[in-house]
């Protein structure tokens, strides 16, 4: 079985972020880039089905050679090779677009990714690479077998999960608890420096996207707090100054 | 979201900026290893950390190890912990590849224990045990021992403690009375008690090998006639299977910190044969056991480091959120409200564990790079390395220990009178913290061993040993015109060590051994506070170059000049305590020294 791991590489969830070049992008200077935890779920459960069924784990990232680091450390967990597309993630579409073109040309039987990045978190990318390889995608899926050529899976529903099975190849967006999170070992550190990286470039796409302009949220406001025999005066605020009543 | 509990930006400048760990990555030993796999390491580390050791910092001081039939039951998140570090690869990694170890140097080990006791210190006690004994074993051991004992200690399928102290004898190992007797190819039947075993009985393993220092029948008394000996918990029996060894657990203490871990009163043979098996020669035992002794005092020191670590970045981050009175400049009763961390004295507070934590760091990771280096050192080269350790180990216990403690004070009052509650880590921090300045060696016995063995021997060498490492990094910083006059301020205070040593050594030579080493502690401390300066030196020299270059950015020219500052802090607060300690060492009048017919405690 072959699978495909999609990995982002995004800032460290507390990273402290703030932009750069008339607030146009992210301010990467002093930020710890991390696998996107969604991500390191769908590699986990990626490996463990390498280990109770066969095959190969290839994970792969578009984006610049400073998430090399990620890469190495999704090859140390138990990845066996790598792919590159070398471009700025500039967009789903963008993203979506690198990885069908990837996956064309290799037949993978599995394609998992996080359920979101945890950067921009859009949600798409599974679909769109579904749509754009003609085959089903599923999210946000949290648990996956796999019996002969069929997947059997679990997908989070509004008040439930719902179970399902499909043939392979699919392309599933992931979330815990999918697989145990696992933390790369001596062993796998050692070997993942030897493991291949194959660098390309990614193909032309058109800008279907582009960002102007990123500002950050409002700081909170002071919290009030309010003697519990004061309903009213509660209430009065929760009216006129945070209007959500 | 994790806590912060060290400063990941200072572990790399110190490891890589300053110390420099190419030259260690040069030796053929340890080649297989690169900044890349280092980062790995470290940041698996930090994941471990904050998976199985923070979350668990809280309960398991309030939940200690249970004794009941004989048998310890310790808190289930202790076993989680402990067969993730043994998944993980960590316990074998600085061992050769023949033992399925991955040849990574101490230093970078030494930095992933900091990061991990930063989180919970109590916890990585059951673990380095295994790694300690593991090695002395590799050292000392038969090839039947290492093939018997290694793989099963290195996968963590068997753990391990050493044990030395009894009750009638504390800290004076010589007095010791637990008895070998011969029982036939090199084993021995043990009988004896010993007390304050860190880890001495739990339920995560299926064996404990216990190191136990003891008397074979008929020894010379005194330390030459201790060996030491290998006893399972547990034996392999006849058909493979583990029976029952005579050592058992007697009773449990309980501890003010440091709850995780259960410290046993243990008894070898007393109601069944307990069967110990020779380790190395008879009667060489304890030179065994300082083996792993030495290393259990550098991995003090760290914890004493650590500790501090969590302390600090707890009440650093409590400073910048806590607002409270306003400036002392601001009259107007209207004015807002500042966070604490604007109070001059608050800043105090919170610059003496920065510079205690980092600079402490430096040295404690400079003795690990010197154990590096003498490994794959030979001849005089290797001597070198040997006696600069010797030297600096119990400084870096001593100075990492009782510093520690002052720093987690610091911290304590930071956080006002939340620091007195459980409401916040830094109580737990403080009970925790306190044992650090007696296990391993007591403070006063590490500072005589400082100024009653490595300073006088062939001749005060040491003292010039030391001084040879530290002149070049006064050298290059008298050259910087920012940093001549810190420099310079060592240089003085260095030679009034100098000069204090040698009147010591003089007052050895007129008055004996105890007016001598009266004040070894304030000895130590003075010595430890230079080292610390040194360290303080060197990274401001790192950080004073790095200043100088046109690509730094504005965040790490902040960095830079924060590590400036500090040391200026430090030789400010810290080293112009060197006067004084001199003149009380050098005071005529010697206090604490007994005087049966005029007794002053009364």
């Amino acid at each position: 079985m072959k699978i495909l791991v999609c990995i982002t590489n995004v800032p460290d969830t507390t990273a402290k972020i703030t932009f750069a070049e008339s607030d146009t992008k992210l301010n990467k200077t002093g930020i710890q880039f991390i696998i996107g935890p969604y991500d390191d779920y769908a590699l986990a459960r990626a490996v463990e089905l390498k280990e109770q069924n066969g095959g190969t784990v290839t994970v792969l990232n578009v984006g610049e050679a400073e998430g090399e680091p990620q890469i190495r450390k999704a090859l140390a967990i138990g990845a066996d090779d790598a792919i590159r597309v070398n471009a700025e993630p500039t967009d789903s579409y963008f993203v979506a677009s690198q990885i069908a073109h990837i996956a064309q040309q290799n037949n993978y039987d599995l394609i998992l990714m996080g359920r979101e990045s945890i950067d921009f978190n859009s949600g798409v990318v599974h679909g769109l690479v579904g749509e754009m390889l003609g085959i089903p995608s599923f999210s946000p899926v949290m648990k996956l077998d796999i019996e002969g050529s069929t997947a059997k899976f679990a997908r989070e529903i509004d008040g439930g999960k719902e179970y399902m099975e499909a043939p392979l190849p699919l392309v599933f967006g992931c979330q815990e608890p999918i697989a145990d999170w696992k933390i790369p070992n001596m062993r796998g550190i050692m070997t993942a420096r030897t493991k291949p990286l194959q660098v390309v470039e990614p193909v032309a796409v058109d800008d279907m996207a582009i960002n102007e302009k990123y500002t950050q949220p409002a700081a909170k406001g002071e919290c009030k707090m309010i003697p519990v025999e004061d309903v009213e005066k509660l209430v009065t605020l929760l009216r006129t100054e945070a209007k959500v009543l | 979201m994790a806590v912060k509990t060290f400063s990941r930006d200072h572990l790399h400048f110190v490891l890589y900026e300053v110390l420099g760990m190419e030259e260690v990555t040069a030796h053929e030993y340890f080649n297989g290893h690169s900044r890349e796999t280092f980062d790995m390491i470290l940041e698996a580390a930090t994941e471990l950390a904050e998976e199985y050791l923070q979350p668990a910092y809280r309960a398991v001081d309030r939940e200690e190890p249970q004794l009941s039939d004989g048998q310890v039951k310790v808190h289930p998140l202790v076993h989680k912990f402990y067969h993730a570090y043994t998944e993980s690869g960590l316990m074998a990694a600085t061992f050769p590849n023949e033992w399925d170890g991955q040849q990574l140097p101490r230093t970078i080990a030494a930095a992933v224990q900091f990061i991990l006791s930063s989180a919970n210190n109590s916890f990585v006690m059951f673990t380095d045990l295994v790694k300690g004994v593991a090695n002395v074993l590799l050292q000392f051991g038969s090839e039947e021992q290492k093939a018997l004992y290694l793989p099963k200690l290195l996968s963590g399928q068997w753990a391990a403690t050493m044990c030395l102290t009894e009750s009638q004898a504390g800290s004076s190992l010589s007095d010791i009375t637990t008895m070998a007797v011969p029982a036939g190819e090199a084993a021995y039947h043990i009988k004896g008690q010993k007390i304050f075993i860190s880890a001495g009985d739990q339920d995560i393993t299926e064996n404990i090998i216990h190191l136990v220092l003891a008397r074979i029948e008929g020894a010379p008394a005194g330390v030459k006639g201790i060996s030491l000996f290998i006893v399972p918990k547990n034996r392999p029996g006849a058909d493979g299977k583990l029976v029952p060894n005579g050592v058992e657990s007697i009773g449990i203490y309980h501890k003010m910190g440091q709850k995780a871990t259960p410290a046993m009163h243990l008894e070898f043979g007393g109601s069944g044969t307990c069967v110990g098996y020779l380790l190395g020669e008879a009667n060489r035992g304890l030179q065994y056991m300082f083996q792993l002794m030495n290393s259990a005092r550098l991995e003090v020191g760290l914890a004493g480091v650590s500790v501090a670590s969590l302390a600090y970045c707890t009440s650093l981050q409590y400073a910048r959120e806590r607002v409270q009175g306003r400036r002392a400049d601001a009259k107007d009763p209207n004015t807002p409200p500042a966070p604490i961390i604007q109070h001059p004295d608050v800043r105090r507070m919170l610059l003496i564990q920065k510079a205690f934590t980092e600079g402490t760091l430096a040295l404690i990771l400079q003795c690990y790079k010197y154990l590096d280096l003498l490994k794959v050192s030979e001849g005089p080269q290797k001597q070198h390395y040997l006696d600069l350790l010797e030297l600096l180990t119990p400084v870096a216990k001593t100075y990492g220990s009782e510093e520690g403690n002052r720093s987690v004070y610091q911290a304590l009052q930071v956080l006002g009178g939340y620091g007195y509650t459980t409401d916040f880590p830094v109580e737990q921090i403080a009970r925790d913290a306190r044992i650090f300045p007696v296990y391993e060696g007591t403070t006063g016995i590490q500072s005589i061993a400082l100024l009653g063995r490595q300073i006088p021997q062939n001749n005060a060498q040491a003292v010039d040993l030391w001084s040879e490492q530290v002149m070049p990094d006064i050298q290059v910083a008298l050259e910087s015109e920012a940093l001549q006059l810190y420099a310079d301020q060592l240089n003085q205070s260095i030679e009034a060590w100098k000069s204090v040593t040698g009147l010591l050594l003089r007052i050895r030579e007129e008055r004996g051994n105890e007016a001598y080493l009266a004040n070894a502690t304030l000895y130590m401390q003075l010595f430890g506070i230079l080292n610390v300066a040194w360290q303080w030196l060197r990274m401001a020299t790192v950080a004073e170059k790095a200043l100088s270059g046109s690509t730094v950015t504005t965040e790490r020219k902040d960095f830079y000049h924060s590590k400036i500052q500090t040391m200026k802090f430090f030789y400010n607060y810290e080293l112009t305590k060197c006067k004084v300690l001199c003149e009380q060492l050098t005071s005529e009048e010697q206090l604490s020294v007994y005087n049966p017919e005029a007794e002053i405690l009364i």
